[in-house]
C-alpha cells in the first residue's frame, strides 16, 4: 500500500511473508528484496508482507492473482522449494506461527466472502528455529536467487 | 482433580499455553506459559538507536505501530528530543488508527467465537435478524434478503467440510447462551468488519509511507506536509483521512458497540467470573501537550492498588525501585543471582531452558516453566489492558470515560464492581474504543487547523547529528499499546545502542508467579471459573482472550509440534 492510501490495482501481487527477525523465517521477504531488484512486468506488484497478517487483506483482495511466498517447517531439507495452490486455510503447510494469525484465515476469509484472488504459493523450507537474529542460514540464502528467478518466470510468461 | 492443558491457546498471535487444575468443576490453580523466546533485545544491540523502531516495529503483527513509538520516544527521551505539535498530533491519529482496528479485530475476529456459535446460525430466521439488527441501529446492512444471503453462504461452507477460521471453536457446548439469530448477527459483522478494517488502517499508509509496517522517525513523523504537493501529505490524503474517521464512528457507533451490548446482555453471568488481580496499571498515551506531561494525555497514566478506586498512585518508569523483571520461574539466568528483581536499564537477557522437551505431559511449575519474565510494579503483581486504563481514568475523574461507563453500566443494568470481570474486560475495550474515535476527530481538527495556520513542521532536526549527542544517555519510552501498557528502555554508549529492554503488556499478563508465589494476570483470573466440560474448555478461552493475548512480542520461536487440547487426569 502506497501513501495514497490506495494499492496499485495489478494483476499480480508478489507477496512475501515472515518475520525478518526471525533468521530463514522471513525468507519470504527477502525474496521479494531479490526480485524487486528486476525489472518487473507492468502488472506486477511487489509488498513487503512482513508480520502484516490481517492488514494484508486489502492488497491481496485488490489482485487478481497472489503470488505468496512464505517459510514453512516441514522438515525437507532446508532451502527446498515448493509450488502450491492451497485453497482452504487447511492446505497450507505448517509454518512458524508468530504470523499465523489473520494469513491462513485470509484464505478461508476470501472464500466466504466470495471474491478469492487465485492464490499461488512458494513454500521454502527451513530448519527449526532456536535464535532469534537477521542471518539466514547459508542453505536458505543462496537458494535465494534461484527462487526469485522462477517466480520472475512465472510472471513473465 | 484434573488438570487440562490448553496448548496452544488459539486466535492470539504468538503462543501460549494454559495447564489448570480442576476441583469440583471449578478452575483452583492456573499456570501460564509463554512456550516461545524471545530475544531481540540481543539483535537491537551495538546498532544505531535512531534505527531501533524499524526492528522493533517487526516483533508482532498486530500492534506494529505502538513498538515503533515506543522506540523512537525511547531515544527521544534519552536525548531529550521534542517532536513538534504537529508530529504529536500524526503520531496521536496513528496510534488511535492502530486501537480502532486491533479492538474491532479482537472482538470480532479473535473474541467473539467465545460467545457467538457459528454452526447455530445455520438455525437462525434471518427476517427476526433482520428486526433485531433494524432495532438496534441504523446501519444499513439489515433487511431480511441481506441474512439470508449470507446464511445460504454460511451453509455452503459448512457444507464443503472446510471450517477453517471457525474450525478452533466447541460449536454447540452448553456455555454458548445466543439464540440464532444474535449469531447470525454477529458473524454478519465478523465479515463486515473484516472489510471495514482495510479501510481504517490506510490511515497508517498515508501518514507512514507504507503499510504494513509503516515508517516512523526520532524527532517527529516521515511525513512533509504540504496541501499542494503530489507525494507530500496533501489536501487530498487529509480529505481521505477525514473521511475514514468518520466511516471510522459509524462502524463502531452503529455496530460494534450495539453488538457488544447485545451480547453482553446475554452473558451477565461473566460479569462475576474472571476478577483476578486487584491491581491495574496504565502508563497511559495520547498526549496534548507533549510526552512530558503525562498528566494531560487522553490516556492518564497511574496505578490502582487492590481496587481501591480513591486512591491512584504515580507510576514513574524511571525509577529503579519501580519496575521490576524477575525470573524465578523464567527460563532466564541473571548474572547476580535469579531471586534479584532487575529495573529494565540493568536488564539482561542470557536463556536458560530448563523445561521439559516437548513432546511433554505438564510443566514442572515449581521451578522454571516460562519464556515470559514476571514484571512487577513496586513487587505487586498489576493487570495493565483497555479495563485499567479505565479505570485509572475514571478514579481520576475523567468525566468522559465515566460517562461512557454510566452509560454501559445503566444499560446493561450491572453494578461497578461487575468491571472487575471476564465481561467487564471485554466491554471496557469496546468503551474505550469509543473514546478513541472521537479523541481521533479532535487531532484531526487540530491538525487541520494547524497546518492552515500556515504551520507544516513535522520534525527537528536538532539532535539528529550523534556527535550533539552525550557520551552516554537512558531513555524509557512509554506507551499503551492496545493490549496493556508497553515500555522500551534504551542505553546508549557512544552513540550505539548498549542495552534495549522491552516490557510488554502481556508480558504484565501472563507471565508467570514471582518469587513470593503471586500469580499474574492471567493465573489469577481464571481462579474459581467454572468448567463444564474439561474436554472443550471453552471457559478458559473467554477468560484468556478478555485479555486480548498478543504473544508474539513477549516471546518468540516455538516447537510447532503442539495439540490443541491436551488433558491429563490424576489423582
Amino acid at each position: 500500500m502506497n501513501s495514497n492510501g490506495n494499492n496499485h490495482k495489478s494483476d499480480t501481487l508478489i507477496l512475501g511473508i515472515g518475520n525478518i527477525l526471525m533468521g530463514d523465517e522471513g525468507v519470504g521477504v527477502r525474496v521479494v528484496e531479490e526480485i524487486q531488484k528486476a525489472r518487473l512486468p507492468v502488472n506486477v506488484t511487489c509488498l513487503d508482507g512482513g508480520t502484516g497478517s490481517f492488514l494484508l487483506l486489502d492488497p491481496m483482495q485488490s489482485a487478481e492473482k497472489v503470488i505468496l511466498i512464505d517459510a514453512t517447517v516441514d522438515g525437507a531439507p532446508a532451502g527446498t522449494l515448493r509450488r502450491l495452490q492451497p485453497r482452504f486455510s487447511s492446505d497450507y503447510p505448517r509454518t512458524l506461527t508468530a504470523h499465523d494469525i489473520g494469513l491462513k484465515d485470509l484464505l478461508d476469509t476470501f472464500y466466504l466472502l466470495g471474491n478469492q484472488p487465485e492464490v499461488v504459493l512458494y513454500a521454502v523450507s527451513i530448519p527449526p528455529l532456536h535464535e532469534m537474529g537477521l542471518d539466514l542460514t547459508p542453505q536458505v540464502a543462496s537458494r535465494i536467487p534461484e527462487i526469485a528467478r522462477q517466480i520472475l518466470a512465472e510472471v513473465n510468461e | 482433580m484434573a488438570r487440562i492443558v490448553v496448548d496452544p491457546i488459539t486466535r492470539i498471535e504468538g503462543h501460549l499455553r494454559i495447564e489448570a487444575v480442576i476441583e469440583g468443576g471449578k478452575i483452583t490453580d492456573a499456570f501460564s506459559s509463554g512456550t516461545m523466546v524471545r530475544g531481540f533485545e540481543k539483535i537491537l544491540k551495538g546498532r544505531d538507536p535512531r534505527d531501533a523502531w524499524a526492528f522493533t516495529e517487526r516483533a508482532c503483527g498486530v500492534c506494529t505501530t505502538v513498538h515503533a513509538l515506543a522506540s523512537v520516544r525511547c531515544v527521544e527521551d534519552a536525548l531529550k528530543i521534542s517532536v513538534p505539535k504537529n508530529a504529536e498530533l500524526i503520531r496521536n491519529l496513528m496510534f488511535c488508527t492502530q486501537y480502532v482496528q486491533d479492538h474491532v479485530v479482537h472482538f470480532y475476529h479473535l473474541h467473539a467465537l467465545d460467545w457467538v456459535d457459528i454452526v447455530s446460525t445455520l438455525k437462525a430466521d434471518p427476517a427476526e435478524t433482520s428486526k433485531l439488527a433494524q432495532s438496534l441501529s441504523n446501519w444499513p446492512k439489515s433487511s431480511p434478503g441481506y441474512f439470508s444471503d449470507l446464511q445460504k453462504r454460511l451453509k455452503t461452507y459448512v457444507g464443503s467440510g472446510q471450517l477453517g477460521i471457525f474450525a478452533n471453536g466447541y460449536w454447540g457446548h452448553p456455555a454458548y447462551k445466543l439464540p440464532p439469530e444474535v449469531n447470525l448477527l454477529a458473524v454478519a459483522h465478523y465479515l463486515e468488519a473484516l472489510e471495514w478494517q482495510k479501510e481504517i488502517v490506510k490511515i497508517h499508509a498515508i501518514f507512514g509511507g507504507k503499510n504494513p509496517h509503516p515508517n516512523y522517525l526520532v524527532g517527529g513523523v516521515p511525513c512533509p506536509i504540504n496541501t499542494d504537493e503530489v507525494n507530500a501529505l496533501n489536501t487530498e490524503r487529509l480529505n481521505h483521512v477525514g473521511s475514514l474517521i468518520s466511516g471510522a464512528m459509524n462502524f463502531v457507533e452503529q455496530v460494534y458497540i450495539p453488538d457488544l451490548m447485545a451480547i453482553a446482555g446475554f452473558y451477565k453471568d461473566w460479569a462475576a467470573i474472571g476478577s483476578g488481580l486487584k491491581n491495574y496499571m496504565a502508563y497511559g498515551d495520547l498526549p496534548t501537550r507533549g510526552y512530558n506531561y503525562p498528566e494531560y494525555f487522553k490516556f492518564q497514566r497511574g496505578a490502582i492498588l487492590n481496587r481501591n478506586l480513591n486512591e491512584v498512585f504515580d507510576v514513574n518508569g524511571r525509577d529503579s525501585e519501580e519496575i521490576k523483571e524477575y525470573i524465578s520461574h523464567s527460563w532466564y539466568k541473571y548474572a547476580d543471582g535469579d531471586t534479584k528483581g532487575l529495573h529494565p536499564w540493568q536488564g539482561e537477557t542470557e536463556f536458560n531452558f530448563t523445561g521439559p522437551k516437548p513432546p511433554f505431559e505438564q510443566l514442572n511449575v515449581e521451578g522454571k516453566y516460562s519464556w515470559l519474565k514476571t514484571p512487577r510494579w513496586k513487587d505487586h503483581p498489576m493487570e495493565v489492558g483497555p479495563l485499567a486504563r479505565l479505570l485509572v481514568a475514571f478514579a481520576k475523574g475523567n468525566t468522559e470515560v465515566k460517562d461512557v461507563v454510566t452509560e454501559a453500566l445503566q444499560k446493561l443494568n450491572v453494578p461497578v464492581d461487575a468491571l472487575f470481570s471476564t465481561l467487564g474486560r471485554t466491554a471496557a475495550r469496546g468503551l474505550e474504543t469509543r473514546l478513541v474515535v472521537r479523541w481521533m476527530k479532535e487531532f484531526y481538527d487540530q491538525l487541520i487547523a494547524s497546518i492552515k495556520g500556515g504551520d507544516v513542521n513535522t520534525f527537528t532536526r536538532e539532535k539528529w547529528d550523534p556527535s550533539t549527542w552525550p557520551a552516554t544517555a537512558e531513555g524509557v519510552g512509554m506507551t499503551e499499546a492496545p493490549r496493556g501498557a508497553l515500555a522500551h528502555w534504551i542505553r546508549i554508549k557512544d552513540r550505539l545502542i548498549d542495552n534495549y529492554q522491552l516490557v510488554v503488556p502481556s508480558t504484565w499478563n501472563a507471565s508467570p508467579r514471582d518469587a513470593k508465589g503471586q500469580r499474574s494476570a492471567y493465573e489469577e483470573s481464571l481462579i474459581g471459573t467454572p468448567v463444564a466440560n474439561i474436554e472443550q474448555p471453552v471457559e478458559i478461552l473467554r477468560t484468556i482472550h478478555s485479555f486480548d493475548p498478543c504473544l508474539a512480542c513477549a516471546v518468540h520461536i516455538y516447537d510447532p509440534e503442539g495439540k490443541h487440547v491436551h488433558q491429563v487426569q490424576f489423582n
